[in-house]
């Protein structure tokens, strides 16, 4: 170890040189190339756009593209209400009971995760086409999925499942039964201590849950278009105005859709950042 | 009687409870002791109404409870990692079980002060409780537990996470507490200190089986087992032979130990028993010991300095653990080979399974 000295107003103060973690140079050394790949996606096309301000704005201002983005956000916050309502009660269950058909069930909610989107797609369409095993007997109450928003809709929510329930069930297993137990004798009915207790404590993997959940619908593309090719989404906008109208219009779409995402996101993170702090205060 | 089991069996994943049966009378500090995985807590959570037995039922009152869910027990729990709600405050908890029962704000409000106050937690009132101290949130947790008027009160090692001083303090405050209120106290403990201090009567679970109910000193007087008396704490458990009996004595050789007990047993009749660490008294060989009563000469093998106290084994035949102030082992300079006088009053001499 090296050291040096230093002169202060009254004797010496050594000043001490500390080794480098070598491990950990070496890691941000390997991991920087992931985050430059990031950067310079982010960088060129900002500056790409930045470049040609004028027809930025008139992208922006364009109705269609408007309309587009804000159905792709509303068709996300469909997906997350839904989810929120039938997601949560799935995931307690699976988080306070230990049944054999659990991992089952998990292994299916699990199913988009592992499969190309072009096929969930088409597993969706399958079933809710107007021939199909729900979507025939909806289409008898008046609700149709082609090319429709409801179609949008449970094509991003087949997707977007697996990363609501797994988050929310990971914050119901971490509330301790004990805690439950104690305000059950306290006098909670079961459905009290879950909204009392359990729901609150698990408050931040639920917002977590949404956030992801909203993200992953809003960037669904090809599922969607199995089903609802219009009205076009943002994805499937890019995709038709790459095709037709070249790289320019497209990528003007894409970067207005990064900062409508990104404010969202940054909205969402600052409102919830001291959502459920007190389990990290010990 | 204020609780009863009667032939309870409950299974629980691979865990099972076979048969226990007890009784808790009104006003009780009933402990149940056991090893660690013996299903002490689960017990505390069937009374408390978290699990259905599958045989047998538990009484409340002389009222079967298996059909009443834990929020109409009027139980009061207290686990061990106290389990406060960390998300509301101190307050908050302790009035938790009030609001539950829907009680008029105004009253809420009298009997939440009022805990306050008793526990001295007043100025932590609007504090989380994952910032308060081990004896902090002890005190929140019982002030929480106490605020519904439970009519039996809960503690699932309740002591166990607290430094020795607050141990101390705690055990007073429990027997306030029990004195004041007249509850009926069950308690899941490791620790002879706590049990001897509090109890009143005890059960000891082992495997999932009751092995001994009774008051807190015949269980300690007479363990039912060999297994029993070693969980209790008795450090010497002996095999050996009753070789005569006459007048209400009998005369005990155990690997060449003569030692008289105070039992009527017949000759020749094989015996296990036992004799506190702290029961078997040294001193220098050749002295006059202060008891004359089953002396016999051992050459100590190993001593363990554990605090101001020293553990002594000694070959007397049989191996003998025995334990003195550490003072009285330096006075003596005992050292392993040092050759010692060891006696053992006649009523310390625990026959297993009699009386």
């Amino acid at each position: 170890m090296r050291l040096e000295m230093a002169d202060k107003e009254k004797g010496h103060v050594w000043i001490r040189f500390k080794r480098p973690d070598s491990c950990l140079l070496a890691f941000t050394v390997i991991g920087s190339s992931l985050v430059i790949f990031a950067f310079l996606a982010l960088a060129t096309i900002t500056v790409t756009q930045l470049a040609d301000l004028p027809f930025l704005i008139q992208v922006a201002l364009d109705s269609r593209v408007i309309d587009s983005i804000l159905l792709t956000f509303g068709a996300g916050f469909a997906v997350v209400g839904i989810l929120v309502l039938l997601g949560t009660p799935l995931a307690y269950v699976l988080a306070r009971t230990h049944f054999r058909v659990n991992s089952l069930v998990e292994a299916l909610i699990d199913i988009p995760l592992i499969l190309p989107h072009t096929v969930a797609g088409i597993m969706v369409y399958l079933l809710f086409m107007q021939r199909g095993l729900l979507g025939a007997p909806f289409k008898e109450i008046g609700i149709v999925f082609e090319d429709a928003f409801p179609g949008i809709v449970v094509a991003m929510l087949f997707v977007a499942m697996p990363f609501y329930i797994n988050t929310v069930r990971e914050g119901f297993q971490k509330v301790p039964l004990h805690i439950e137990n104690v305000a059950r004798t306290l006098g909670a009915t079961r459905f009290r201590a879950f909204a009392m207790v359990v729901l609150p404590l698990s408050k931040r993997h639920i917002m977590n849950g949404c956030v992801l959940a909203w993200g992953r619908a809003i960037s669904e593309f090809a599922a969607v278009i199995m089903i609802a090719y219009y009205p076009m989404i943002v994805s499937t906008l890019i995709y038709y105005r790459f095709t037709t109208g070249g790289l320019k219009e497209s990528s003007a779409i894409a970067f207005l859709m990064i900062l409508a995402s990104f404010s969202v996101f940054l909205v969402l993170r600052v409102a919830t950042r001291y959502l459920g702090s007190y389990d990290d205060r010990v | 009687m204020m609780i009863a089991f009667d032939r309870v069996s409950l299974a629980l994943g691979d865990f099972a409870l076979h048969e226990i049966s007890f009784t808790v009378d009104k006003g009780e500090y009933f402990f149940i002791i056991g090893p660690s995985g013996a299903g002490k807590t689960i017990i505390l959570e069937a009374i408390a109404g978290l699990h259905v037995p599958d045989q047998g039922c538990i009484l409340l009152s002389g009222r079967d409870v298996s059909q009443i869910p834990p929020e109409q027990r009027g139980v009061g729990l207290v686990y061990q990692d106290y389990s406060l709600f960390p998300h509301m405050n101190v307050e908050k908890n302790i009035s938790f079980g009030l609001k539950m029962h829907k009680l008029p704000s105004n009253e809420i409000k009298q009997t939440v002060e009022a805990l306050l106050s008793r526990f001295g937690v007043g100025h932590l009132r609007s504090r989380a409780p994952l910032t308060l101290s081990g004896g902090e949130m002890q005190r929140v947790a019982l002030a929480r537990a106490l605020a519904i008027s439970p009519d039996v009160l809960l503690l699932d090692e309740p002591l166990s996470a607290l430094d020795p001083t607050m141990k101390e303090y705690f055990i007073h405050e429990l027997r306030t507490i029990h004195q004041e209120t007249g509850l009926t106290i069950i308690q899941v403990s490791h620790d002879r200190h706590e049990i001897l201090s509090l109890g009143t009567r005890m059960a000891l679970i082992m495997d999932g089986c009751l092995e001994q109910e009774g008051s807190v000193g015949r269980v300690y007087e007479s363990p039912v087992s060999r297994r029993v008396a070693e969980f209790i704490g008795y450090e010497n458990v002996i095999d050996g032979v009753v070789v005569s009996s006459e007048g209400g004595e009998c005369l005990i050789n155990a690997e060449g130990m003569q030692l008289h007990a105070l039992y009527s047993i017949p000759e020749g009749r094989p015996v296990t028993f036992c004799i506190g660490a702290d029961e078997v008294i040294v001193h220098p060989h050749g002295a006059p010991a202060a008891v004359h009563e089953n002396e016999i000469a051992g050459i100590v093998t190993s001593l363990t300095q554990a605090g101001y106290l020293t553990r002594v084994r000694i070959d007397a035949g049989a191996v003998l653990s025995a334990v003195m102030i550490r003072e009285m082992a330096e006075e003596m300079a005992l050292k392993a080979g040092s050759l010692v006088s060891v006696s053992i009053r006649k009523k310390a001499i625990r026959i297993i399974g009699q009386k």
